[in-house]
């Protein structure tokens, strides 16, 4: 399909409602999925909750092969499958999920702005721009998706560079975790194929002369960056959470609860202490506020090595 | 999908233009001494072989004993025509020519004959280039091959394969046990890839398969080790979520045993006789993940009529049971439909589908009948077109999943309702003894609602027809 023609076709998908099956899928929470890959998915699921869209996380050994892109998490809405943050918010900008026809209003998310459109049948269709950063005005979206991009650039990059290019973190923990669903000898060779890719990708981009301590320092660095825009705020914007906040509650989040070989990564982040509140916040807010019977806070966290 | 053998010529040495139907004996050279006649007793003294390089001997040994054994000139001329044939089906030799002459030198007998076979032995490196067909594809395969490497009649080939649809690379030994060349051991290591539009499927298969092949009595048996790395993706972005959800690795360790009876006297459009093939193979005991236990058979009859006409009736069918939770993988399923199975349908697209996407079925059966005539009023009679034949067909067929929990009564009803079958009439153009071309006129009838059909006019080619 040429560009046009794909982009006319999301157009019309995404103008359907937000179905109830709509399904997150991402690696075996217990035994399979990685730090960066967990990060990410934390992302795209703390996105969702802000904007009040239901998904259902499954968990499948297979979940990077079937994603469009290569990369985890990806959504299955409908019969649309979008992967990575940054589509699925593309995504989710234009979503119907009310409709008034004269039986009353069903439900929408409180967040977000409206506006109000006639369809053909004279009803009135809601139509929910779940663009958490409406609210903002231009200069400071550039400054979100600049920020967005220091996160992807830095932290991202720091922790595929710690699981796959530091040996010992790489033979312990990244190698036998990510082959644990395959038996011998599929296990070795998907590991080392996949460590070949992320290291010629790391020297690609100029990461592969970095010693670990200039990856640890980096990482600090973009921390400060990031507390010192936070600086008080509850979110980085006015006080409403945009899909930034997602994304670096994600990463934060994930570093925070995951056990690599070494504390040091956790540790440039704890000596933020307003990152600190801003995850316990954000993980207050979105990730407890239901008491569904079965949702344990403690499942979000990626287990333990 | 099953993976073919990769070598491109049929094990039986090089074809000379020499068919069981005209046989014709070898000639003897003009006897100087014109004193053996024809029904005199004779004995075969020595029995040469020259021309001989790196092939070490016992290995002919065995080939040529039988000409010892020859009584009188008709006997020796007969036995030493098949002596030549046993040795040209080694695959070692280019040429053999047969040449018998009375005995000589000290202890020569009266009625002593002396039989030498002139060799000439294959180079050590060979390339070769074919276009080669299968089911509904082409291809254009590079080989080199080494043969009679060792001097036993073992063969190395390595071969290169970009078809329409498949790349292929696959490195193979053959190693055949002296004095009975139908036992033979064959080593093959192979990367496929395919791309099954039917299904939005692209798989690549990297591969270890040990065969053995022996023959008990009048049927041919085949053990078999296979070790696959399975790499299955989309095809399409539009591919439906139940293939997507197939994508990704998964290693294959199956055991498999095949018996087959062939008593057709050719596969490709034959005159008389039976094919009986029994498949079964068993994975997931010796590692990998897939474990599924999987059967089929394949049988065809063949009859000849009056005028020249043939009958056959053919039927396939086969079943896979998954061993434990989960489902049996879609490279595993039994597909359906098309040119060479059900004709009057499109490739494969019989069956359970998802959003236009073929999933295949875990159990299926397929019957034809076949009525082959030679093209009306005969033209070009006893040459090129006896290449061609008219015939009439009826296929019937179904695939379907099973719930394995219901008994085989269950299972029968289930193969039994919705059958799919066609049939119409068309022209077979046969290609040597490999491959066939198929132009037919169909009518499918029993469609069910997901298949896609293909009436009026289709045009197969491939090696194995219902």
């Amino acid at each position: 399909m040429s560009l046009a023609a794909e982009a006319f076709v999301s157009q019309i998908a995404a103008a359907e409602p937000w179905p109830e099956n709509a399904a997150l899928f991402q690696p075996l929470k217990d035994d399979q999925v990685l730090l960066s890959d967990c990060a990410s998915s934390l992302a795209v699921q703390a996105y969702l909750r802000m904007c009040n869209l239901p998904v259902q996380v499954c968990c499948r050994a297979n979940a990077e092969h079937m994603s469009p892109s290569g990369k985890v998490p990806f959504i299955h809405v409908g019969n649309q499958v979008v992967s990575e943050l940054g589509p699925i918010v593309q995504f989710t900008k234009a979503k119907v999920v009310g409709c008034v026809s004269g039986q009353g209003l069903s439900n929408g998310p409180l967040s977000c702005k409206r506006h109000l459109q006639h369809c053909a049948e004279g009803s009135a269709v809601f139509l929910q721009g779940h663009s958490l950063s409406d609210g903002l005005d231009d200069v400071q979206r550039a400054e979100m998706k600049a920020y967005m991009e220091l996160v992807n650039n830095m932290l991202l990059t720091a922790e595929l560079y710690i699981q796959w290019c530091d040996e010992a973190t790489a033979a312990q923990i990244t190698r036998p975790r990510y082959s644990s669903p395959y038996p011998w000898p599929l296990n070795h060779i998907l590991a080392y194929q996949k460590q070949w890719e992320v290291r010629r990708k790391m020297s690609a981009i100029g990461w592969a002369g970095k010693s670990l301590e200039q990856v640890y320092e980096d990482v600090s660095q973009c921390c400060q960056a990031l507390s010192q825009r936070l600086g008080t705020q509850q979110y980085f914007f006015n006080k409403q959470p945009t899909e930034l906040d997602a994304l670096v509650f994600g990463h934060l989040f994930t570093i925070l609860t995951t056990q690599l070989t070494s504390d040091e990564l956790s540790d440039k982040i704890k000596s933020y202490s307003n990152l600190l509140s801003f995850c316990r916040r954000i993980e207050h807010n979105y990730f407890q506020e239901h008491e569904r019977p079965g949702l344990d806070p403690l499942s979000i966290r990626p287990s333990l090595m | 999908m099953d993976t073919k053998t990769l070598d491109p010529l049929p094990m039986h040495g090089p074809d000379l233009g020499l068919h069981p139907d005209d046989a014709e004996l070898v000639e003897a050279e003009p006897e100087t001494k014109q004193e053996v006649l024809e029904n005199k007793d004779v004995i075969v003294q020595r029995v040469h072989i020259d021309g001989l390089g790196r092939t070490k001997e016992d290995l002919l040994g065995y080939e040529i004993a039988d000409v010892f054994m020859a009584k009188n000139l008709i006997d020796v001329m007969k036995k030493s025509h098949e002596a030549r044939e046993k040795l040209l089906r080694l695959g070692i030799f280019r040429k053999v020519e047969v040449v018998i002459d009375t005995a000589e030198g000290e202890d020569a007998l009266p009625n002593g004959l002396d039989v030498t076979f002139e060799v000439t032995e294959l180079r050590r490196l060979t390339g070769s280039y074919n276009t080669m067909v299968g089911n509904n594809e082409g291809s254009m395969v590079l080989g080199v091959k080494l043969p009679n490497i060792f001097g036993r009649a073992e063969k190395l080939t390595f071969q290169f394969s970009y078809g329409t649809k498949e790349t292929s690379y696959g490195l193979s030994f053959f190693k055949p046990q002296l004095g009975h060349f139908d036992r033979n051991i064959c080593v093959n290591l192979y990367k496929v890839t395919g791309q099954f539009p039917w299904s939005s499927l692209r798989e690549t298969d990297r591969g270890i398969a040990t065969e053995f092949n022996f023959p008990i009595w009048k049927t041919n048996h085949t053990l078999k080790w296979e070790g696959v790395w399975r790499e299955l993706g989309c095809l399409a972005r539009t591919a439906s979520f139940a293939v997507r959800e197939e994508s990704g690795h998964s290693l294959k360790s199956s055991l498999s045993h095949a018996m087959v009876i062939d008593t057709r006297n050719s596969a490709i459009l034959p005159r008389r006789g039976a094919l009986f093939r029994i498949n079964q193979e068993l994975a997931g005991y010796t590692g990998g993940d897939a474990s599924f236990l999987k059967e089929d058979f394949e049988i065809q009859l063949n009859r000849r009529l009056f005028w020249d006409s043939v009958l056959s009736a053919s039927l396939w069918g086969g079943m896979i049971l998954p061993v434990g939770d989960k489902p049996a993988s879609i490279a595993d399923r039994f597909y359906l439909g098309g040119p060479t199975s059900i004709r009057g349908f499109s490739m494969y697209s019989i069956g359970p589908q998802s959003e236009g996407d073929y999933l295949g079925g875990e159990a299926y059966w397929a019957g034809g009948l076949h009525l082959y005539t030679p093209l009306p009023f005969r033209p070009g009679r006893g040459g090129f077109g006896d290449l061609f034949r008219t015939h009439f067909f009826l296929n019937a067929g179904n695939l379907c999943n099973l719930n394995y929990g219901e008994g085989p009564r269950a299972h029968l009803q289930k193969l039994a309702e919705y059958i799919r079958w066609s049939y119409g009439a068309g022209i077979v153009l046969r290609l040597g003894n490999i491959a066939r071309l198929e132009l037919n006129y169909c009518i499918p009838m029993g469609v069910q609602i997901g298949d896609r059909i293909c009436d009026g006019v289709q045009f197969g080619a491939g090696i194995r027809f219902l």
